[in-house]
């Protein structure tokens, strides 16, 4: 596969892929604006320093972990101003589903990502394993510890 | 736990109708003035790249002070790849500058620098994982610039490996390990991302560039005291380089764990049978295009803990 640095094939990767990055990178970052900052930079890093992707498998992986990569950055440097991320979800107009949502905005990215990747996008663990670069068992655990986590903090909110 | 309203609810997150026009047109407009930076540059070092290459030629004891006047160091490489945190590590005092060179067939093969820490790339999403960074320059002997295409990581490995365990057990397959590839003024920069390689410290710890993908009986050898080396018939640019690492800095609770979370058998680490391999299974994906990618499996493990779902 030829090296993405070019213009065109990155203008390709932003078609074929920001939908699905910009709900991944929503699942670290709660403002639509931020994770809208996240996506982007991972294109332009595509110019900066273009990557030889081995397949299209290779190439989704490489968006979707830099992608995280760059949301979890964004987060913790928003953390450290102690900015209040939570604000921004709240603004959204209130959906059935949107405290699960920002149950697993709330959950670990390692949790947060797999939940996502599997119940949204619609992945298989397997599937998730090869994204991610971590055996299949890892991503099995951390979908049932995530989902373990996500009931404990919805049956806290309840009460 | 209703995913149907996870899903809706993702749905109803009011991104911009036009980001992706505007990223396209960001991408765009960024493209330009890259090439117009780069064309200046360009203009500008064209002596010095002629200067270089008599250099070269003249002699090749002197490419350890020669390249330091025209290769990209370690911290470049990173800043080129948007990781300034892995950039500012490559200068800092933990970092080791090796510029250790070694010629192969018509190449010289560096390796330039070595730091290890936490959270300093794009590679993995572990961001509380020890890692271990290392870049490798490599350039014709005789001035011509090499091409990204001929020396692509799909066809070339840049792998740690460890004395006393197979070369199949502890590498980049398994080390969750990533290589990024660039090319400036016709020198190739690899720049490896692997999981932190000091707790083998009590053994030898080598970075290997070989021509090939998943280390094998075919590419390499190990000798009973442990020891690693390639194997005579071997084609192709390689080099074998020995880290400088401190015994104190081995972990072997850590290389413990690493052997239970592989899902191998522990005797797969360590002993050289005559059907090696066959224990694990490769898979080799192929896409439309015929780009090839391999996958070393590990048997499950104990950690499954989890039901498949959907």
């Amino acid at each position: 596969m030829a090296p993405v640095g070019t213009e065109e094939t990155i203008c390709r990767l932003v078609r074929e892929y920001s939908d699905m990055l910009l709900r991944l990178a929503s699942t670290r970052l709660p403002s639509v604006s931020d994770a809208e900052d996240a996506v982007q930079e991972v294109f332009l890093r595509l110019l900066a320093a273009p990557v030889s992707f081995r397949d299209a498998g290779h190439e989704k992986a490489w968006l979707i972990r830099t992608t995280l990569h760059r949301a979890s950055d964004i987060r913790r440097q928003a953390e450290r101003r102690n900015l209040p991320l939570e604000e921004a979800a709240q603004t959204a107009a209130p959906e059935p589903g949107t405290d699960l949502l920002q149950a697993v905005q709330a959950l670990p990215e390692k949790y947060g990502a797999v939940i996502h990747l599997h119940y949204y996008e619609g992945y298989s663990i397997r599937e998730i394993g090869k994204l991610l670069g971590l055996p299949s068992a890892t991503v099995g655990t951390r979908l049932a510890r995530g989902r373990e986590r996500l009931r404990e903090m919805l049956k806290e909110e309840i009460k | 736990m209703n995913w149907n309203d996870y899903r809706r609810a993702v749905d109803a997150i009011p991104f911009s109708a036009d980001f992706q026009e505007r990223t396209e047109e960001l991408v765009c407009q960024t493209a330009q003035i890259a090439e117009i930076e780069k064309e200046c540059i360009a203009m500008k070092k064209k002596g010095l790249i002629k200067a270089a290459a008599v250099a070269a030629a003249v002699a090749l004891f002197t490419v350890s002070a020669y390249a330091a006047s025209h290769w990209l160091s370690p911290a470049q490489v990173a800043d080129m790849y948007g990781y300034p945190a892995l950039a500012q590590a490559f200068e800092s005092e933990d970092a080791v500058r090796l510029n250790q060179s070694v010629q192969t067939e018509n190449f010289c093969v560096t390796l330039a620098g070595l730091v290890s820490g936490e959270n300093l790339s794009g590679w993995t999403d572990q961001a509380d994982q020890a890692r271990t960074y290392a870049v490798m320059i490599l350039e014709s002997l005789d001035g011509t610039p090499l091409d990204t295409d001929d020396f692509s990581i799909v066809d070339y490995t840049f792998t740690p490996l460890v004395a006393g365990f197979t070369p199949w057990s502890v590498n980049n397959w398994t080390l969750d390990a990533g290589v990024s590839l660039l090319e400036q003024d016709g020198v190739l920069y690899y720049l490896l991302d692997t999981q932190n390689v000091e707790m083998f410290a009590d053994h030898t710890v080598y970075l290997a560039f070989y021509q090939g993908t998943v280390p094998s009986q075919e590419t390499f050898t190990m000798a009973e005291d442990g020891t690693i080396s390639f194997v005579e018939e071997i084609e192709g640019p390689h080099a074998l380089f020995t880290l400088p690492l401190g015994k104190s800095q081995a972990d072997p609770a850590a290389v413990e764990q690493f052997i239970l979370n592989s899902g191998f058998d522990r005797e797969w680490f360590t002993t050289v049978s005559p059907d090696a391999g066959a224990a694990y299974t490769t898979r080799e994906n192929e896409d439309e295009n015929g780009s090839k990618h391999i996958e070393i499996l590990p048997q499950p493990g104990e950690d499954t803990d989890f039901e498949e779902t959907n």
